[in-house]
């Protein structure tokens, strides 16, 4: 192997560093703001999902999978088709039919009741991409300080690799 | 934008895709496949955004260019390169007769091309009384977001099926490997 899939090097680890609270920020607003701008629940979810998976990538994809929560992470899964759900038979128990939006004894209804759906879609979509990442990524072995010290030509990694395995 | 520039814009970014798709076959390092193949992603998200599309744009950057690649970062790097330098088309086995099915199915899709009506022309669903309707009731409703309101609001059974499938496609993968724990 002249390549390795794992880096230490500190201008990634530095990068992703400064780019995680902005990129994770942003899939944010895209989830929330789905109804008056660009984005929505698939957009935003994927835009969180896709820099979980960026951090995974620069600082170890086990440290990153021992930091997820997992009776979070099945809740997030299981958030779309639940609130989807909810919202659809709320419709149909106020008198309107399924998935009727406008029936919703709230404000603006139709405008809050999307964001809601938005939300639940947001958590499957970014916690189901998550999870199949951790998961795939489980066979997986990450180089070795020893190896990437190698590769590095003997300077010392300034990120730990667990080696419990 | 003026209409000179996009036109510009699209021609650039089309001949961009087509030279990273064909790369993206030709290239012999699995590596460098897959950085190409998130080129080509990248290219038809730009793509998407010059025509208008900025939700499918993001969709297709964040899936396309991003959890794709890693996914594939992740397969190759539990992979191991074949012995031989012959890349990775062997050239006898490629049999004439799945070539001679490939052309005359990419011929058969070009021969429906002329059928497709013109961009932009007048007469296409995109501009019948339902896009009119959406487009008014939408912005009544304060949905501001027309892709949002089509999405959740006039097609939330579509939807709805969608996450369903999202989420029956995680319950399989984390079944067929075996790994019904998260995480």
């Amino acid at each position: 192997m002249t390549r390795s899939p794992y880096t230490d090097s500190p201008v990634v680890t530095t990068t992703v560093r400064l780019l995680a609270p902005g990129v994770l920020t942003y899939g944010l607003f895209t989830l929330f703001h789905g109804t008056s701008s660009v984005g929505g629940g698939f957009q935003g979810g994927v835009v969180a999902a896709a820099m979980v998976v960026t951090v995974a990538f620069a600082l170890g994809i086990r440290r990153t999978a021992a930091w997820l929560d997992r009776r979070a992470l099945s809740a997030l899964v299981a958030a779309g088709p639940v609130v989807f759900g909810v919202v659809a038979l709320a419709g149909v128990a106020l008198g309107g039919a399924f998935l009727q939006l406008d029936v919703l004894p709230i404000p603006k209804a139709t405008v809050y009741a999307t964001e809601a759906i938005e939300v639940g879609i947001g958590a499957t979509v970014a916690a189901v991409i998550v999870v199949l990442f951790v998961r795939i990524a489980d066979g997986y072995e990450e180089p070795r300080e020893a190896d990437t010290s190698v590769l590095d030509g003997g300077t010392t990694p300034s990120v730990e690799v667990p080696t419990d395995d | 934008m003026t209409l000179a520039l996009e036109a510009t814009l699209s021609v650039v970014l089309l001949a961009f895709v087509l030279g990273v798709a064909v790369l993206t076959a030709v290239v012999r390092d699995v590596l460098t496949t897959v950085v190409v193949f998130a080129a080509y992603s990248l290219g038809l998200a730009a793509l998407w955004v010059v025509y208008r599309a900025p939700d499918v744009g993001l969709t297709e950057a964040a899936v396309g260019a991003g959890v794709t690649t890693a996914l594939f970062l992740l397969t190759i790097s539990r992979t191991v390169r074949p012995a031989t330098d012959e890349g990775l088309v062997d050239r006898r086995s490629v049999r004439p007769r799945s070539v001679l099915v490939a052309s005359v199915v990419t011929v058969a899709l070009l021969a429906t091309v002329p059928a497709l009506p013109t961009v932009g022309a007048s007469d296409t669903a995109a501009f019948g009384p339902v896009a009119e309707y959406y487009l008014t009731d939408a912005a009544d409703r304060g949905v501001d977001n027309a892709v949002t309101a089509v999405l959740v609001v006039y097609r939330g059974f579509d939807t709805f099926g969608e996450v369903a499938v999202v989420f029956a496609a995680a319950v399989a993968a984390l079944a067929v490997l075996g790994r019904e724990v998260l995480a």
